[in-house]
C-alpha cells in the first residue's frame, strides 16, 4: 500500500495530498497545472520542499515532521517522466542496464516489451513509442516498489504501432508492480486503472473506482462516455473491408480492415458511449458491424440525459437522452440491441 | 636557449599546471552547479577572482604565501623543499592563473546539460556522485575538453604571476611569454618576432580546436 498525505508549495497553489493507494494501477487524472507531475516528483524525492508522509508498505520515503528524507536512489521509485528522459548518449542496452548490469532481467524486459531489436540504437534515433518502452525497461530494472508513470503517451504520434496501453496491462499483469499514471485524459484511466484520484489546483476532489469517480457530475473530471477495449486475435476480411477482433472480456467486434491493417496485437481501441444507438428489439438490416445483444445493468440519470450500462457481454456505456430512454424503458435488467459502427472506433495504442 | 627549448619549457610548465587544476576546478564547478543562492555566488567569485585581478596582484599573494616567512613556506623549508624561481613556482602560478577560466568553462558546460538527467539518474539508484559522473559529465564533455583547452593556452600566455615567484630563469622557468620581454628589453626585436609567430600558432591552433568543439556540443545541446 501506498500511503501519501503530503503537502508541496507550487507557484499559484499548494499541492494538498492525502489518501492510500492499494490498486494495482492507481490513476491521477486532472488538466494541465494541477498538480499531477508535482505529485509524482514529490513521491520520487525529486523535490525538496516537500512536507508530510510518504511510505510504501514498511518503508518509510518521507516523513518532514521527524526530519526524514530519503534520498531519491534509495527510495526505489520507477519514474518514467513525460518527456522520457533517456540519456542520450547511452544506447537503449545501457539506458536499460543504468540501474543494474543484469543481461538475463535485460532480455526478459526486452521480449516483454518488444525492444529486441531496438537495444543497439541510440536514443536520438528511436520513435516515441521505442523511446517510452526502453524507458519503462530502463525503471523496471532497478527494482522498483512503484512505478510513476507521466503522461506516458503523451509523446507517441502513432499509436496505432505503439501499443503503449498493450504494454502498460502487460507490466501491470506480468511485474505485479504498483503503477501510479498520470494522465489528462480520462479514457487513458479507464483504460488500465482500477483507483483513479482527480486532482484540481493541487486538491484532490474525488478519489474512488475510475467508472464512478471520472463520471460524477460534482467532480466534472469528464463528461464523455467512453468505451475502452484491449482487442486481440484479428480475423482479416480485406475483400469486405472487416476485421474481426476478440474483446479481453469475451466478445467479438467488427473493426474497419484498414485501421488495423498494419497494426500490432493486441491493442487498445475506444469508442464513445455516443455514438452507440441502442434498439429495444432486435433490428434487421442494419449498416453497423456491430450489433450487440445485452441487459441493461446500470442507469445514472441526470440533468436531461442518462448514461447506461450495458453487459454485453463486456460492459458497454453508452449516452442516452432521458426521452430515449422513457420511450424505451430503459432499467436494470432490460435487454437491448446494440449498434456499434466499425467506423466509431478509434486506436489509443 | 633555444627556441625549442622554451617552447618546451612552456609547454611541461603549462601541462602541469592544467593536469593540477582539472579535479579541484571540476569538483568545484559541480558543487556550483548544485547550488543557488549567496554561497554559490561568493564561492563562485573567489574562484573567478585571478581573472579579473592585475596578474602581479596574485604573483604578489602568491610570494607571500609560498615565503619563508608564511606557514607554508616555513613548513616547507623544513622539509627541504623550496619553492619560489623553481618550475614547479611557474606551475603554481600558471594554475591559480588560469584556474577560473576552466572554472568558467566547465561551469557553463554542465550547466548546459539537463538537470532532469541527473535527477532521472538518481531514480534509478545512482547517488550524486555516480550520476554526476555516469551522466552529466559525459553529456557535458565538448565543454570540459573545451575548458582544459583553453586553461592550457592561458597557461603558455601566463606571464605576470609567473615573472614574481618564478623569476626568468632560462632553461628553468624562462617560458615563451618571459622570454619574449626579455629579449625585447635587450633589443633583440628579431628573436623576439619568430617566438611571437610560435606562441600565436600555438594558441590559434587550440582555439580552433576549442571552438571547433564548443560548437559541437552547442548543437548537441540545443
Amino acid at each position: 500500500m501506498i500511503a501519501i498525505d503530503i503537502q508541496q508549495p507550487l507557484a499559484h497553489f499548494t499541492l494538498e495530498v492525502s489518501c492510500s493507494l492499494k490498486a494495482p494501477v492507481t490513476a491521477v487524472v486532472g488538466a494541465s497545472g494541477s498538480g499531477k507531475t508535482s505529485l509524482l516528483e514529490a513521491i520520487a524525492g525529486l523535490r525538496e520542499a516537500t512536507r508530510g508522509r510518504i511510505t510504501i508498505d514498511d518503508a518509510v520515503l518521507l516523513d518532514s515532521d521527524r526530519g526524514f528524507s530519503l534520498p531519491p536512489e534509495k527510495r526505489r521509485v520507477g519514474y518514467v517522466p513525460q518527456e522520457i528522459a533517456l540519456f542520450p548518449h547511452l544506447r537503449a542496452r545501457d539506458n536499460i542496464l543504468f540501474a543494474r548490469r543484469d543481461h538475463d532481467r535485460l532480455m526478459s524486459l526486452a521480449q516483454m516489451l518488444e525492444l529486441v531489436p531496438l537495444l543497439d540504437r541510440y536514443p536520438s534515433s528511436l520513435s516515441g513509442g521505442e523511446r517510452q518502452r526502453v524507458a519503462l525497461a530502463r525503471a523496471l530494472m532497478a527494482q522498483p516498489r512503484v512505478l510513476l508513470l507521466d503522461e506516458p503517451l503523451a509523446a507517441i504520434d502513432q499509436p496505432l504501432r505503439e501499443r503503449i496501453l498493450v504494454h502498460l496491462r502487460r507490466i501491470r499483469d506480468q511485474e505485479r508492480l504498483p503503477m501510479i499514471y498520470v494522465t489528462h485524459q480520462p479514457f487513458e484511466a479507464l483504460a488500465l486503472a482500477t483507483y483513479c484520484i482527480v486532482l484540481r489546483e493541487g486538491r484532490v476532489i474525488g478519489q474512488g473506482r475510475p467508472d464512478d469517480v471520472l463520471r460524477d457530475p460534482q467532480i466534472g473530471a469528464t463528461t464523455d462516455v467512453d468505451n475502452v477495449f484491449e482487442v486481440s486475435d484479428p480475423h482479416h476480411d480485406r475483400e469486405n473491408g472487416i476485421t474481426r477482433v476478440k474483446t479481453s472480456d469475451g466478445g467479438t467486434l467488427v473493426l474497419p480492415f484498414d485501421l488495423v491493417a498494419d497494426a500490432t496485437f493486441p491493442l487498445v481501441v475506444r469508442i464513445s458511449g455516443e455514438e452507440i444507438v441502442v434498439f429495444g428489439k432486435r433490428p434487421e438490416s442494419v449498416s453497423s458491424r456491430n450489433v450487440l445483444e445485452g441487459v441493461v445493468s446500470d442507469v445514472r440519470v441526470y440533468e436531461g440525459r442518462a448514461d447506461v450500462t450495458i453487459t454485453a457481454p463486456m460492459p458497454v456505456r453508452v449516452r442516452l437522452t432521458r426521452s430515449a430512454v422513457e420511450e424505451l424503458q430503459i432499467a436494470p435488467g432490460r435487454r437491448v440491441w446494440l449498434a456499434l459502427r466499425s467506423r466509431s472506433f478509434r486506436l489509443i495504442g | 636557449m633555444s627556441e625549442v627549448g622554451l617552447l618546451l619549457v612552456s609547454l611541461k610548465i603549462a601541462a602541469g599546471s592544467t593536469v593540477l587544476i582539472v579535479l579541484p576546478a571540476l569538483a568545484l564547478a559541480a558543487w556550483s552547479w548544485r547550488r543557488s543562492g549567496w554561497w554559490r555566488a561568493i564561492v563562485d567569485s573567489i574562484a573567478m577572482l585571478p581573472l579579473i585581478l592585475p596578474p602581479t596582484a596574485v604573483g604578489f599573494v602568491l610570494l607571500v604565501l609560498l615565503g619563508r616567512r608564511s606557514v607554508i613556506g616555513g613548513m616547507l623549508e623544513r622539509i627541504g623543499a623550496t619553492i619560489l624561481f623553481t618550475q614547479t613556482a611557474a606551475v603554481i602560478a600558471a594554475a591559480v592563473m588560469s584556474f577560473p577560466l576552466m572554472f568558467v568553462m566547465f561551469r557553463a558546460a554542465i550547466d548546459s546539460t539537463d538537470p532532469r538527467y541527473f535527477q532521472i539518474a538518481r531514480t534509478l539508484g545512482a547517488s550524486p556522485l555516480r550520476a554526476f559522473m555516469r551522466v552529466t559529465l559525459p553529456l557535458a564533455w565538448r565543454g570540459i575538453v573545451a575548458g582544459v583547452i583553453l586553461a592550457y593556452c592561458r597557461a603558455i600566455g601566463e606571464f605576470g604571476a609567473t615573472a614574481m615567484i618564478a623569476g626568468n630563469i632560462p632553461g628553468r622557468t624562462q617560458t615563451l611569454a618571459l622570454a619574449i620581454y626579455q629579449r625585447v628589453e635587450a633589443g633583440r626585436e628579431d628573436d623576439a618576432r619568430i617566438l611571437v609567430v610560435y606562441v600565436v600558432l600555438l594558441a590559434l591552433t587550440s582555439l580552433i580546436a576549442s571552438e571547433v568543439l564548443i560548437g559541437r556540443h552547442r548543437k548537441k545541446t540545443a
